[in-house]
C-alpha cells in the first residue's frame, strides 16, 4: 500500500514502468435507443467528447440516468454508438478487444472456474507459451494478494475478493487500458477504501491508462487525475475537472473537500 | 416433513436422500416401509393371489427368478436397450437443445417441427421402431432414445436460454470470439447445472420406458412384466417391477455422486 507516490511523481513512475498504456479519445459519441412500443426514442448520449492520455487516471461521474453505463459499454465495444466514434490509440473501437481490460460492478466471475482459472481465462486465448501464462497468473495473483486462494471457487469469496479477482483477470492479458464500471459499488465502505488504495498501487506499478466510472464523487476525487462530470437527459459532458492534489489524498483535507463540493455542485446544477 | 428442521442431505427426492443416509430420515423411512408391507400383507390375506399376492409371495418369486438366472438374463437384455437408447437420446437431446437455444436461425427453423413432434409419446412410435429397426434391441433402444431426447432437449434449451449475457460480455472482452468458442468456454459450463438435471431426470425416465420399449416383443425386464401380468402371475410382475426400481435407484445415486463432483463449484 505504501509508496504509491512517495516521490510525488505517480505519472512518471507509471509511464516508465510499462510502455503498454494507451490513449483513449471519444469523438462526438452519441447513442439513441430505438423507440420502445409507443414511446419516443431515447437519447442516452449526446455529443460526448473527451480524451484520456497515456497512463492517465480519469473518472467519469454523473447523476443517475446520465448514460455512464451506456458510455462504458460503448467504449468497451459492447454497445454500438449511433454517432461519433471511440479511438483507442488512434484505432476505432467497433468490437470488444483484449487491448482493454474491462471490470464490471457485479464482478461477473466465471463461477465454474477457480480463482486462478478465472485469472488465466483471457491468457488461454493468447498465443503465449504455457509456462509464460502460468507465470503471468502467479504474478497477477500476487499483485492482488490472492495467491493463497488460487484454488478456491468464486462462491467462497467475499465481494472485495471477487473484485480483486476480476481486476487480476482483466489485467492478466496486459491490456493498454483498464476500463471499470462502478467496480467498488457493491462492497462495503471499508472494503471500498482498501480496494481504492490497492487500485492506485496497481495503477502506479503497471502504468495503465484507467477510465473509471463511478457515482461516488469522493471516490472520483480520491482516484482521478481528471474527473469528467456528466449531465443527464441526454447524457453529455458538463465539465472536465483537473484534480490538482497530491496522492495519497486525505478525505479530511480542505482541498479534497473543495473538489468534492465543486463536483457535487456540477452534478446537481441544472443547465 | 416440510417443517422439520433436522439436518437433511440433498433432500429433493426421498429415495436418494435415504440412500445418502441421514439417521432420522432413514429410520422414519424404514418405519414407513414396514407399515406399508404390513398393510399390504393384511390386505393380501383377503384377496386371490392374482389380484394381490402377499409380500412374501413376491419375495419368493424374486428369489426364484434370481436363482434360476431368468432375472439376470432379462436385466442384461434390458440394459442392452437402456444404455444405447439413453446414451444416444441424451447426447442428441443435449446437443440439439444447446444448438437451438444458442442459434436464433436454428431456433426459427426448427420451432414448428419441435412443437409438432414434442407431444408424440414414445409409445406411439412403436410402428416406426419396428419398421426402421425391427423387433430387436435397436428397436427397443429407439423408443428409449426418443424419451431421453425430449427431456434432455428441453432441459438443455432452458439452461442455455438462462445463461447470463453479462458472462458472455466478459468473455468477449477477454478474447472469446465466435460461436464455437463462446459455447465451449461459457455457454456449456454455465448451463451445466440445468443440463445435469435433465440428464438425471432422463436416466430415471428411461428405466420406465424399458417397459414400453419391450411391449412389442423384445425380451427384457419389461417383457417379463408384461408376460407375467398376462399370465396373472402378479407376484412375478411385481418382482420384475422391483428390479426396475432398484436399477433406477442405483443409477440415480451414482449419477448424483457424479453431479456433485462436476458441479462442485456451485454454491
Amino acid at each position: 500500500m505504501a509508496g504509491v507516490n512517495d516521490d510525488g511523481t505517480v505519472g512518471d513512475a507509471g509511464a516508465s514502468s510499462s510502455p503498454a498504456a494507451a490513449s483513449v479519445a471519444l469523438d462526438r459519441v452519441g447513442k439513441t435507443y430505438a423507440a420502445d412500443g409507443d414511446g419516443e426514442p431515447v437519447r442516452a448520449l449526446d455529443d460526448v467528447s473527451f480524451s484520456v492520455a497515456d497512463g492517465e487516471f480519469v473518472c467519469l461521474v454523473g447523476p443517475s440516468g446520465c448514460g455512464k453505463t451506456t458510455l462504458f459499454r460503448v467504449v468497451a465495444g459492447l454497445t454500438e454508438a449511433t454517432d461519433g466514434r471511440v479511438l483507442l490509440d488512434g484505432t476505432e473501437v467497433t468490437a470488444p478487444t483484449t487491448d482493454m481490460g474491462v471490470v464490471f460492478q457485479e464482478y461477473h466471475l466465471f463461477p465454474w472456474l477457480t480463482v486462478e482459472e478465472n485469472v488465466g481465462f483471457g491468457l488461454e486465448r493468447s498465443d503465449r507459451p504455457a509456462a509464460e501464462r502460468e507465470a503471468r497468473v502467479d504474478e497477477m495473483l500476487d499483485l492482488v494478494g490472492l495467491t493463497e486462494f488460487r484454488g478456491a471457487y468464486p462462491k467462497s469469496l467475499s465481494g472485495g475478493m471477487k473484485q480483486r479477482v476480476a481486476i487480476a483477470r482483466a489485467l492478466a492479458v496486459d491490456p493498454d487500458l483498464l476500463l471499470m464500471d462502478e467496480p467498488f459499488g457493491a462492497v462495503d465502505a471499508q472494503t471500498r477504501e482498501m480496494l481504492q488504495r490497492e487500485l492506485l498501487d496497481v495503477w502506479a506499478s503497471t502504468g495503465k491508462t484507467v477510465l473509471f466510472v463511478t457515482h461516488d464523487v469522493a471516490e472520483a476525487v480520491t482516484l482521478a487525475d481528471r474527473i469528467v462530470v456528466m449531465a443527464a437527459e441526454p447524457g453529455r459532458v458538463r465539465q472536465v475537472v483537473d484534480v490538482d492534489v497530491e496522492r495519497p489524498r486525505e478525505r479530511g483535507d480542505a482541498a479534497f473537500a473543495e473538489y468534492v463540493g465543486r463536483v457535487r455542485e456540477l452534478i446537481g446544477a441544472h443547465p | 416433513m416440510a417443517t422439520e428442521t433436522g439436518p437433511r442431505v440433498g433432500g429433493d427426492e426421498g429415495f436418494a436422500s435415504l440412500a445418502l443416509g441421514d439417521g432420522r430420515r432413514l429410520r422414519r423411512g424404514a418405519v414407513g416401509v414396514a407399515a406399508f408391507l404390513l398393510v399390504w400383507h393384511a390386505v393380501s390375506l383377503t384377496q386371490d393371489p392374482f389380484v394381490l399376492p402377499s409380500p412374501v409371495a413376491v419375495a419368493e418369486a424374486f428369489a426364484g427368478e434370481l436363482a434360476s438366472g431368468d432375472m439376470t438374463a432379462a436385466l442384461s437384455q434390458s440394459v442392452r436397450h437402456w444404455i444405447p437408447g439413453t446414451a444416444v437420446g441424451t447426447g442428441l437431446g443435449v446437443a440439439a437443445g444447446v444448438a437451438f437455444a444458442w442459434s436464433r436461425v436454428l431456433d426459427d427453423l426448427t420451432a414448428p417441427l419441435v412443437r409438432t413432434l414434442r407431444p408424440v409419446p414414445p409409445l406411439a412410435l412403436i410402428g416406426f421402431a419396428i419398421a426402421w429397426f425391427g423387433i430387436n434391441d435397436a428397436g427397443a433402444a429407439f423408443i428409449i432414445a426418443v424419451g431421453a431426447f425430449w427431456i434432455n432437449f428441453y432441459a438443455a434449451y432452458g439452461a442455455v436460454e438462462g445463461v447470463s449475457e453479462d458472462l458472455l460480455d466478459v468473455g468477449r472482452t477477454l478474447g472469446v470470439r465466435g460461436d464455437l468458442d463462446a459455447v465451449r468456454s461459457i455457454v456449456l459450463p454455465a448451463s451445466m447445472p440445468g443440463i445435469m438435471t435433465g440428464i438425471r431426470t432422463g436416466l430415471g425416465r428411461c428405466w420406465m420406458l424399458v417397459v414400453a420399449s419391450e411391449i412389442f416383443g423384445v425380451p427384457g425386464v419389461g417383457r417379463e412384466i408384461i408376460r407375467a401380468s398376462n399370465n396373472l402371475r402378479v407376484d412375478r410382475a411385481i418382482a420384475y417391477i422391483l428390479v426396475l426400481s432398484l436399477m433406477f435407484l442405483l443409477v440415480d445415486v451414482a449419477f448424483r455422486a457424479v453431479e456433485r463432483r462436476v458441479l462442485a463449484w456451485r454454491a
